[in-house]
């Protein structure tokens, strides 16, 4: 798909179904600077599915976990890039991701994703071991992120096919309604 | 998508669809001046910052977080 395309899916990505732990995003600051670049600070909270009857007794507040992200958006050179970390359990693990979507230089119309993450654990005993796991869990991921925005696209092209069907039918009865008060 | 703060999801959806649409038909195609969304923006964000400082969650600077700076700063 197109960077432009890829970009917009980008800024909407939640909800969807391949990423059903985010529960909410919210924007903390958003602002465009002096070279005209978008930036974006956000908050993405996510839900891990722990049981309902451990949530009744630690209380819902405790369950959720935060990770902020910061996006840039060129529209001049054309690229994108997020990059987030978790802000919830920082004392026992780090993970900071980078995402660069920029259009596919020889291919117009596909846009490419470069994608890396840098993960710490805290502790020594597990760390090697738990970081193995989530870089597993992450270069998996990263296809699912793929999923994701292709579901958002498929989402929006619908939605801008059903604003356009109803938008013609408005027009047909309007130009029927002028044709008949004419006679 | 809901906000992290509950009452702020209604403020939150109606800046994101000024947003969404600024972003796609205006700032992609190189027509970033102007900022529709503004006030949107700034009713949205004071119910969020509310929320977040009510649930303590740790978000370095963001009282210092402006519409005019990138970077945190350090007040003395």
């Amino acid at each position: 798909h197109p960077w432009e395309t890829v970009t917009t899916a980008a800024m909407r990505k939640y909800p969807n179904p391949m990423n059903p732990s985010v529960v909410g995003v919210d924007v903390l600051d958003r602002h465009v600077d002096s070279s005209g670049k978008l930036h974006s600070h956000r908050l993405l909270s996510t839900e891990w599915g722990i049981p309902s009857i451990v949530k009744s007794i630690i209380g819902t507040c405790r369950t959720k976990t935060y990770v902020q992200e910061h996006s840039v958006v060129d529209p001049v050179k054309k690229t994108m890039e997020l990059k987030s970390s978790n802000i919830s359990f920082t004392n026992l693990v780090s993970v900071d991701e980078r995402l660069v979507y920029k259009p596919h230089p020889h291919e117009p119309d596909k846009t490419v994703l470069t994608q890396e993450a840098i993960i710490s654990v805290k502790g020594v005993s597990l760390s090697s071991y738990l970081e193995g796991l989530m870089a597993n869990t992450i270069s998996s991921n990263a296809n699912k992120g793929r999923e994701a925005l292709e579901w958002v696209i498929n989402r929006l092209n619908a939605e801008i096919e059903e604003f356009t069907a109803s938008a013609r039918g408005t027009m047909r009865n309007s130009m029927a309604a002028a044709a008949f008060a004419e006679k | 998508m809901n906000s992290v703060g509950e009452g702020c999801t209604e403020l939150k959806r109606e800046y994101d669809q000024c947003f969404n649409r600024w972003f796609a038909e205006k700032f992609l195609k190189g027509e970033s001046a102007g900022d529709p969304c503004g006030q949107l923006f700034k009713r949205y964000q004071l119910c969020v910052q509310k929320a977040i400082k009510e649930k303590d969650i740790p978000i370095e600077g963001l009282e210092f977080m402006g519409p005019s700076k990138g970077k945190t700063e350090n007040s003395s």
